[in-house]
């Protein structure tokens, strides 16, 4: 169920079609998964999937679910609610990997250069020129560990991993006795699959590592950074205004006017005037591709799950949209006793996409040791900024 | 009780016959029911009765009757027959009337006498009108066969699915066969006739004579023939006062039986059950009742009255002006207890809880009997069984006491055969009540099942008692309740006498939201009985917006659909009105309800941005929308016209409309643009090149790289490029040139908007160190470390960091510092970091 266009579907044209589905999509879990007991939701769109829900949930009156519930809440959010969470560059490793060259469905495609097997006397004549295509999950034991780590904390795990896994190489020298050859034998496909997980990882790092140490990304950070704390967001901004003259890719500039206007409430309509002349007057072509800031999102579900949304009832109100509680009652037979230590379970739903670096900081939340709550995601699409101003951008037609 | 088995008649040496009372009629028949057409239905069903029919040359002017009973004589409808002659009547499975008229028309009538429809048997039988007809029943449902004045055979296995079949001509026949039925072999119905003494079979394709096996000779004329419930088997009666019994397929004899009665009988019917032990045949005169079978001797009733028999699964009824009894051969459980002296576990069982009541000491011996022979879940098992098959509730009761006493003695005894078997009697008695008068026996009960026999009690229109049974026997509400209540509100919706609003009321208060009903159902059964609003407002319980929507379609109750649809949130659902109203509603009223619901409206947009880009303009017109039409004619300048003249024009539009919009800032673009364009054609005419779509820095930008540079500055002055942006434009395009003298007179015309790094780069980046180096001392002072790393003094760099104090100039040229060259220089820096921190 990925449909890009959702936010602009339901916040530009007025088209809910994308709402529905998430609803229809929501029952088809709940029949499978149990009818989740606690609905919560903050925003306009939110609140219409829940009303739709609760429609569904009618109209199928009569076949009473009887399976129990795997989870305990449901969250709907609205990426309205948070606009300046995407438009961020993400500074995960996997939110990097992605904001530089885009997942698609859990795969990503890399410049093939770094991944040349490096071979003597080859003489880089035949080096591959398709890309590389790897599929990037929770399956590969590496990544699964610094996927959700801050892109500077990356190299010290890789070379960590780097030493073990000679080290284990190295420890067939050290066996004697057939059996314990046999032994090390029985180990290689594992330690081989490492090895291999490594070096990609250590090629993609490098990649990444070549864009972040780039001048241009620090000065993008930088300027993030200063939005975010409210520095001059109400004035003409010199490096966006320098990305306009050097014809840096129009997405990228259009991400950081759109940063600054959600930073500022909004632009002075001179600031907005003055941007939108510099790219008429310059347009570019669309050809190409966060430290010390949690994304409001996820501290939403952060409260939500302690100490609960009433204790911030004020922040909520300013916040756009309605939120609301629903509950769905359960046959006596369904409700679950807790067992202590058991972990609640919490079903997300991102209406109009979802970052990496979002779901990052939720699984962090999940790992907190008194965190108490296991979070599920599901979402219209997984996206990052470019994409998400990419799938706003009118189609020509 | 002493003399329970007093009605039981032996037939031969294995089986018992007894016949009992169903019901005393009190149906105040008027004539004899030898005057009448009759019609009875199987399983316990309806009775019908054409009175006065046209036979008998009675006073043409009084029109007959159409009586319908139930099995019990009480009247359901009762109706002046209008149509033409009647040859016979017959009920489906379905329990609804068919009545065969001369002309070949059959009239389909329900329970409670309403006309439900009608179909013709065809032009030959048309032609040649009806002599005879029979309705009988298949696996697929209820046939019609007719025999045509012509003596040809017509006939139809399922009048559901109506297929005509003619078959084939009997050779020579000349006059109408002395008896005829049809069978049903191998799922096809064939039929059977007798001619004097010759039998025919007829299928589809042929017509074969037959003879069945071991027929007595002496045979001139059959009188009757009997085919069994199951059309297993046959049975024919000759002139001679013979029976023959066999199988159907006419290649087995059963038995035969000679009565040495030579009056045709006025019926004969087969009376056995399933794995009988006996097959009998019972037939009638006109005061006389005979069974008989594989015996020498029969069974012989006298009949009061004039009777009339109804073949079962299980048995035969047998009904009279007066009483409706039931005949069936003994079941062999019941025949094991209640035979005199029998010695059945059974038997012993029912005897030992009699003691038991009586507190007698007996009640051990026997129960001890029993145990003895290890026979006691046999001796329940067996008690269970004759219950069922009791029609007494007392005797009933006795079993099931007995049944329930020996369960006591048993470790295991599962119990859902009893409580099954409670249940079931519990219904059964309840149908069976006179005022309901369904007498079905517990062999046909299961045969039917419960979900046929509810149906057949809303078909009685007993709601109430359908859903006691439901709840009693804990059906699934889909199921069970919730469809009887579905019927019900169907049914109140055809009472024309109730208003609206009442049946409205009536029907959401029995109904609620009870799960499984669906009210678009009820409501689609209102509108087709023409009550629209009654319809509408029924919709209005409806929760599935899927359901409501077509059906306001189709009641041309489109905006009412449309909100509805947009309550629903399900998109298609409102693009399909939406493309229903388009159709339906001239333009302007289309427009107007779209106006009223913004979500449809925005739908509508979507589809018009995709499919009808003129409708969308108007659509914009309508609501003096002037921003979007002017992005409109923008987006039509692009992708509609060719010539700058009329892009220009489009473009203009676009203005004029922004301008209405008081978009102040898109109308200037726009027509800044007008003036880019115009330009540009100018340009393309007096320079050459290309210039035409270009964005105004480009066109700059190819004006300095073709070195007009005069009018590049006129250009960017009249479209004010801020100063910023033109060094920037000016620096790139001469760095392309490599016009590296001009680019110095350049960033000496004033001081540089955008600072001196840009130029160390740019040249930089033509690699051209040379010249970078003379802009590197110009660069600023916060700027001016990374200039100096840029062109690759290290050294100096490393000099200013230090004079700046700045820890992080000084660690990005300490970084720059590669292996030997620069050893000195990272020294330098790392003693000035010591000096720094000492401080």
């Amino acid at each position: 169920m990925e449909s890009e266009g959702a936010f602009k579907e339901c916040y530009l044209e007025g088209d809910q079609t994308s709402l529905y589905h998430a609803a229809k999509g929501l029952m088809t879990l709940q029949a499978l998964y149990g009818t989740i007991p606690q609905i919560f939701g903050k925003g306009e769109c939110a609140r219409q999937v829940a009303n739709m829900m609760i429609r569904m949930k009618r109209e199928f009156t009569g076949s009473q679910n009887s399976i129990f519930p795997v989870f305990d809440n449901l969250l709907l959010l609205d990426r309205n609610v948070d606009l300046l969470t995407p438009l961020a560059t993400q500074l995960t490793y996997e939110g990097l990997i992605d904001e530089i060259y885009g997942i698609q469905n859990s795969y990503v495609k890399l410049p093939p250069e770094k991944f040349a097997p490096k071979k003597q006397g080859d003489g880089g004549k035949d080096l591959p020129t398709e890309a590389k295509k790897l599929q990037l999950n929770s399956a590969e034991e590496l990544y699964a560990e610094i996927r959700d780590k801050n892109f500077n904390a990356v190299g010290s795990v890789l070379s960590k991993k780097a030493k073990v896994i000679s080290a284990a190489f190295e420890e067939r020298h050290n066996a004697k006795t057939v059996g314990e050859i046999k032994q090390f034998v029985s180990q290689l496909p594992h330690m081989q699959a490492a090895r291999g997980s490594l070096a990609n990882h250590t090629s993609i790092a490098e990649l990444v590592k070549d864009v972040t140490t780039s001048e241009d990304f620090f000065d993008k950070l930088t300027v993030e950074q200063e939005f975010m704390s409210g520095i001059d967001t109400d004035k003409v901004n010199n490096y966006i205004e320098d990305c306009i003259a050097q014809k840096h890719p129009l997405i990228k500039v259009l991400r950081l006017v759109c940063l600054q206007s959600v930073c500022n409430s909004g632009l002075k309509q001179k600031v907005l005037d003055y941007y939108k002349r510099e790219i008429l007057q310059n347009p570019t072509d669309i050809s190409y591709v966060y430290s010390g800031y949690a994304p409001l999102s996820v501290r939403l579900a952060q409260l939500l799950s302690r100490p609960g949304w009433r204790s911030i009832e004020e922040v909520l109100r300013i916040l756009p949209g309605p939120h609301f509680e629903e509950r769905q009652p359960l046959p006596t037979g369904l409700q679950k006793k807790r067992q202590p230590g058991e972990n609640r379970v919490t079903l997300i739903f991102f209406l109009g996409g979802v970052t990496f670096a979002e779901i990052a900081a939720l699984r962090f939340l999940s790992q907190l040791e008194d965190g108490g709550t296991e979070y599920v995601i599901a979402t219209t699409k997984l996206m990052n900024g470019t994409s998400w101003i990419e799938a706003l951008m009118e189609k020509p037609f | 009780m002493d003399c329970y088995t007093a009605n039981w008649n032996p037939l031969g040496d294995s089986a018992f016959y007894r016949k009992y009372e169903l019901y005393s009629m009190d149906w105040d028949l008027k004539e004899e029911l030898r005057d009448c057409l009759v019609a009875a239905a199987p399983y316990g069903g309806p009775i019908a009765l054409l009175r006065n029919p046209w036979r008998k040359e009675k006073a043409a002017s009084v029109r007959p009757v159409l009586d319908i009973y139930s099995a019990s004589g009480v009247p359901l409808a009762s109706l002046l027959w209008k149509s033409g002659p009647v040859v016979s009547l017959g009920w489906s499975a379905e329990e609804e009337l068919l009545c065969v008229q001369e002309d070949g028309a059959v009239l389909v009538y329900g329970l409670h006498g309403d006309f439900r429809r009608h179909f013709s048997m065809g032009n030959e039988v048309l032609q040649n009108r009806v002599l005879d007809a029979r309705i009988f029943h298949t696996e697929f449902g209820s046939g019609v066969a007719i025999l045509t004045g012509a003596h040809r055979f017509t006939l139809s296995a399922n009048v559901g699915d109506l297929k005509l079949r003619r078959m084939p001509e009997v050779p020579g026949l000349q006059s109408a066969p002395s008896c005829w039925t049809t069978l049903c072999q191998d799922r096809v119905a064939h039929i059977l006739l007798a001619v004097g003494p010759d039998l025919y079979l007829l299928d589809h394709a042929a017509c074969s004579a037959v003879i069945p096996p071991g027929l007595a000779p002496g045979v001139s004329s059959f009188l009757q023939m009997a085919v069994s419930f199951t059309y297993r088997h046959l049975a024919l009666f000759t002139d001679t006062g013979y029976i023959w019994m066999g199988t159907a397929s006419l290649k087995e004899k059963l038995c035969e039986f000679n009565c040495n009665i030579r009056a045709p009988p006025k019926q004969m019917v087969w009376c056995s059950r399933p794995r009988s032990k006996e097959r009998a045949v019972v037939v009638a005169w006109e005061r006389r009742l005979m069974v008989v079978g594989d015996a020498p001797e029969s069974i012989q009733f006298v009949l009061d009255e004039d009777s009339y028999l109804v073949p079962e699964l299980d048995g035969v009824r047998i009904f009279s002006r007066s009483t409706h009894e039931f005949l069936h051969e003994v079941p062999a459980a019941s025949e094991e207890i209640f035979k005199i002296a029998s010695m059945a576990p059974g038997a012993l069982l029912l005897e030992a809880q009699k003691e038991y009541e009586k507190e007698s000491q007996k009640a051990d011996e026997y129960l001890r009997e029993i145990q003895e022979l290890g026979q006691l879940t046999q001796a329940v098992q067996q008690c269970i069984e004759a219950a069922g098959h009791e029609h007494q509730p007392e005797m009933q009761k006795s079993l099931l006491r007995a049944a329930s006493f020996g369960k006591c003695f048993l470790d295991r005894f599962p119990p859902d055969s009893f409580v099954r078997m409670c249940q079931d009697l519990r219904v059964l008695n309840a149908v069976r009540d006179y005022h309901i008068g369904i007498p079905l026996t517990y062999s046909q009960y299961k045969q039917l099942t419960i979900q046929v026999l509810l149906d057949r009690l809303v078909l009685r229109r007993l709601y109430p008692l359908a859903i006691q049974i439901c709840e009693y026997l804990r059906l699934p509400e889909v199921q069970g309740v919730s469809r009887i209540l579905a019927h019900w509100a169907c049914y109140k919706v055809q009472q024309k006498d109730v208003s609206d609003e009442d049946v409205a009321r009536a029907i959401n208060q029995k109904l609620g939201d009870t799960p499984g009903v669906s009210y678009s159902d009820i409501a689609a059964r209102a509108y087709g009985c023409g009550r629209t609003e009654l319809a509408i407002k029924l919709l209005e319980y409806e929760p599935r917006s899927g359901e409501q929507v077509p059906l306001l379609l189709k009641m041309k109750r489109s905006k009412l659909a449309l909100s509805k649809a947009i309550e629903s949130g399900d998109t298609d659902l409102v693009f399909t009105v939406l493309l229903h109203l388009k159709n339906e509603l001239n333009r302007g009223d289309f427009f107007m309800t779209l106006r009223n619901q913004p979500m449809a409206l925005s739908l509508y947009r979507q589809f018009c941005k995709h499919q009808e880009l003129e409708t969308l303009k108007d659509l914009y017109n309508q609501d003096d929308n002037h921003q979007e039409l002017g992005s409109f004619h923008i987006r039509a300048s692009y992708a509609a016209e060719e010539r700058i003249e009329g892009r220009v024009a489009a473009l203009q539009t676009a203005a004029d409309a922004f301008y209405k919009a008081k978009n102040e800032f898109a109308a200037k673009a726009t027509e800044d643009q007008m003036r880019l364009l115009r330009l540009q054609r100018r340009l393309e005419d007096e320079l050459g090149g290309q210039f035409l779509d270009l964005s105004l820095h480009d066109t700059v930008t190819t004006l300095i790289l073709g070195g007009h540079n005069k009018r590049a500055e006129q250009l960017a002055r009249d479209f004010r490029i801020p100063d910023k942006r033109l060094w920037w434009l000016k620096l790139t395009a001469l760095a392309d040139l490599e016009d590296w003298e001009e680019l110095e007179k350049f960033s000496k015309s004033k001081k540089s908007p955008i600072g001196y790094l840009p130029f160390v780069e740019i040249c930089m980046k033509q690699h051209n160190k040379y010249e970078a180096k003379k802009y590197a001392s110009r660069v600023g002072p916060e700027q001016k470390v990374k200039a100096l790393l840029l062109v690759g003094d290290v050294a100096q760099a490393a000099d200013v960091a230090i004079e700046h104090r700045n820890e992080a100039e000084l660690s990005l040229v300490l970084s720059h510092c590669t292996g030997a060259t620069d050893g000195a220089t990272a020294d330098k820096i790392q003693r000035a970091r010591a000096q720094a921190q000492k401080k």
